[in-house]
């Protein structure tokens, strides 16, 4: 934004208009000085609309008379001076003097529109790089607000979810090439290496199989430990034969182990080794089911007979038809009961 | 342990893939020689640029294990299990804490596990109905022991391991070529059971000294109980402090503890971030500093490798005289 202390534009002849409708006015060429003030930088637009307005103050018959200072609304500031001369040759003379000024300055003029052509367009493209990053930034920062970290969108735009995979058609991930990896450098005297943006200085391992020997033997003799194989609770005996140290002694109250093996180990193992069909307990359990079943359909079976009436007087009790006869009939009974005794005797012993 | 193997030019033109003669990393010398002594010990501390190759005999079944709690044995039994399973092989985590369960939170699947071991020790279902498929990693199975509140006979927990680990190997659609059991905390009976079917294990720490004793105390049960191939990952490394002198540095647990390392992962937030959401660290777009380590760390452990050199500190980048523009 470069302040310009002089200028000269085509406007000036609507001011040299002004000063020659305005006659008591005296304004001598040489002594009118356009000064613009260093504003922003809309003054390139602004300056095509501007509009110039001349007051004069005072009396211009002193000879010194003080030159003052006006300002429009556009920050134009105009001095004008007066001179000592008064007269209509005088006055004459000043416009013919500032004809040939504004005559003899179009070249500058023209330089100096030529230059301000070229600062505009480099102050456009300065305003419009600065208004594009502004408009980008805002526009990432809005996205980014949008979508807060955590959010499905976010673990898509990270790469650790895809969308696919909530609907169901995701397909199986190809690795793309692991062996050629890109984020890996290593110098040409491989003393350094890149990973992921940093430079890391490499040093040798120097441990030596000697030394590995060393600390195998140190711990060798620090370490003494036996695989337990014999777990007891609090309470039980340590059976003979035993080596003390394969003993591990678990409290009873171990929330994640027991040492009572209510589970049978080799049917355990037959399980574990099982390769199709129905596991065992499961197998169990619906044999169980089954079983039970069957004995509830039974019982119902039972309870839903129905009693004809053929079977129902066979069920009845004998009528009661006198006391003679039913000794004569009981005493038949016992004679039929020990003759058909005695042959049976006889048949059993033949 | 430090492992040396030898790479054959016909071996290098199976597995080498044809961009590699425009990556940088191999750009200035070959990266593998016939001859491994001429080989500089900087020189491979990145394995990248081909796949891994799988050494020893399958399955491998691995225990990550620690001593202390929140070393992060968890997260690096769910990121180096799934990095795995991104290299190719068939996985099988086995989350086999007994009384808490956390695996299935980390890899996101806690409202899949319906059934556990003890339910097909139980008859309840088989061991296929218990396994848990990721969805995302379809070679990537879950196991847990138990569920919260129920008791497992103390002798017993060990056999049942070695039977399931068994089953897994028999089973019909193959057997897989990584088993990881992700350890308890503690050396009591959780941590007995865990240990009692691996052949390997991996011991993770953090460069604190509470850490360091229990990890020392540890490798010592692990050596008495036969596995003898045991190797570090330093968690939690925190390049600032160690260059203020504020923490030990990865070299200074390597001599404390005198194992090989696996890897050396850096301090990360975006740790907490991933176990919070059910993702792990290893599947970011990109990937996290953390995330490249334990993908490095599972390269490693499938060849049996272990690290030559260790990042120290972190250095200013150079700025060229367009970086000012960006560049």
């Amino acid at each position: 934004m470069a302040s310009i202390d002089s200028l000269q534009f085509h406007s000036l002849c609507n001011v040299q208009s002004s000063i020659g409708r305005r006659a008591k006015l005296r304004i001598p060429s040489n002594l009118v000085v356009f000064r613009r003030r260093p504003v922003n930088l809309n003054w390139v637009q602004v300056e095509t609309k501007r509009r110039f307005v001349c007051r004069a103050i005072g009396d211009s018959s002193t000879p010194d008379e003080d030159i003052q200072n006006t300002q429009n609304d556009d920050d134009v500031v105009v001095v004008v001076a007066s001179t000592e001369s008064n007269t209509p040759s005088d006055s004459e003379n000043s416009v013919s003097r500032f004809r040939s000024m504004i005559t003899t300055l179009p070249p500058v003029v023209f330089v100096m529109k030529k230059c301000s052509g070229n600062g505009i367009w480099i102050g456009i493209c300065i305003a419009a790089t600065v208004l594009v990053a502004a408009v980008r930034t805002y526009v990432v920062r809005k996205s980014r607000d949008n979508q807060p970290a955590g959010s499905v969108a976010d673990l898509v735009r990270r790469g650790q979810l895809r969308s696919g995979d909530r609907r169901g058609i995701s397909k199986s991930l190809n690795y793309e090439d692991p062996f050629n990896n890109p984020f890996v450098k290593l110098d040409k005297g491989n003393s350094t290496v890149e990973m992921c943006g940093k430079v890391y200085r490499l040093a040798p391992v120097t441990l030596t199989e000697k030394e590995q020997t060393i600390h195998q033997k140190r711990r060798s003799r620090a370490y003494q430990w036996k695989r337990p194989t014999t777990f007891l609770k609090e309470g039980d005996s340590i059976p003979p034969d035993v080596d003390p140290d394969t003993i591990r002694w678990i409290p009873a109250n171990h929330p994640f182990a027991t040492t009572v093996s209510d589970i049978d180990q080799d049917l355990a193992q037959t399980n574990v080794y099982q390769k199709q069909g129905v596991p065992f307990r499961i197998r169990a359990e619906h044999e169980a089911m089954q079983k039970k079943l069957e004995a509830l359909q039974n019982e119902e079976k039972l309870n839903n007979l129905s009693i004809d009436s053929q079977n129902a007087r066979e069920f009845q009790r004998p009528y009661k038809l006198g006391t003679k006869l039913e000794g004569e009939n009981i005493q038949k009974n016992s004679q039929d009961n020990v003759t058909g005794n005695s042959s049976s005797e006889e048949t059993h012993k033949t | 342990m430090a492992s040396l193997r030898l790479f054959s030019t016909n071996h290098q033109s199976l597995l080498l893939p044809s961009s590699l003669s425009h990556n940088p990393l191999t750009s200035s010398s070959p990266r593998f020689v016939k001859n491994p002594s001429r080989r500089s010990p900087i020189r491979s501390v990145l394995q990248f640029n081909r796949k891994p190759e799988l050494a020893g005999e399958t399955p491998r079944i691995v225990v990550i294990t620690s001593g202390k709690g929140g070393v992060g044995k968890t997260t690096t039994t769910a990121n180096v299990g799934l990095s795995l399973a991104r290299y190719g092989f068939s996985v099988v985590a086995i989350d086999a804490d007994l009384g808490l369960r956390n695996l299935d939170l980390l890899l996101g699947l806690e409202n899949r596990v319906n059934y556990t071991c003890v339910e097909v020790i139980n008859g309840d279902c088989r061991l296929d109905q218990a396994l848990v498929r990721d969805k995302r990693w379809s070679n990537f199975e879950l196991l847990c022991i138990s569920k919260p509140r129920s008791k497992l006979p103390m002798g017993f927990g060990g056999k049942a391991l070695e039977w399931l680990v068994d089953a897994l190997k028999t089973r019909p659609e193959g057997s897989p070529d990584f088993i990881i059991i992700d350890c308890p905390a503690g050396i009591d009976a959780g941590f007995i059971t865990a240990i009692t079917p691996a052949n390997e294990a991996i011991l993770v720490t953090t460069p604190d000294i509470t850490a360091l004793r229990d990890a020392d105390r540890v490798t010592g049960l692990l050596e008495c109980d036969g596995i003898r191939d045991i190797k570090m990952i330093v968690n939690r490394v925190r390049t600032d402090m160690i260059k203020g002198e504020d923490m030990m540095s990865v070299l200074d647990v390597q001599e404390m503890l005198g194992l090989s390392l696996l890897g050396a992962i850096p301090e990360d937030s975006e740790v907490i971030r991933s176990t919070n959401r059910g993702f792990p660290l290893v599947l970011n777009k990109p990937p996290t500093l953390a995330g490249l380590a334990f993908e490095q760390a599972a390269w490693r452990l499938v060849e049996q490798d272990s690290m030559k050199a260790v990042m120290v500190e972190e250095e200013p980048k150079k700025r060229g005289f367009f970086s000012f523009f960006g560049g």
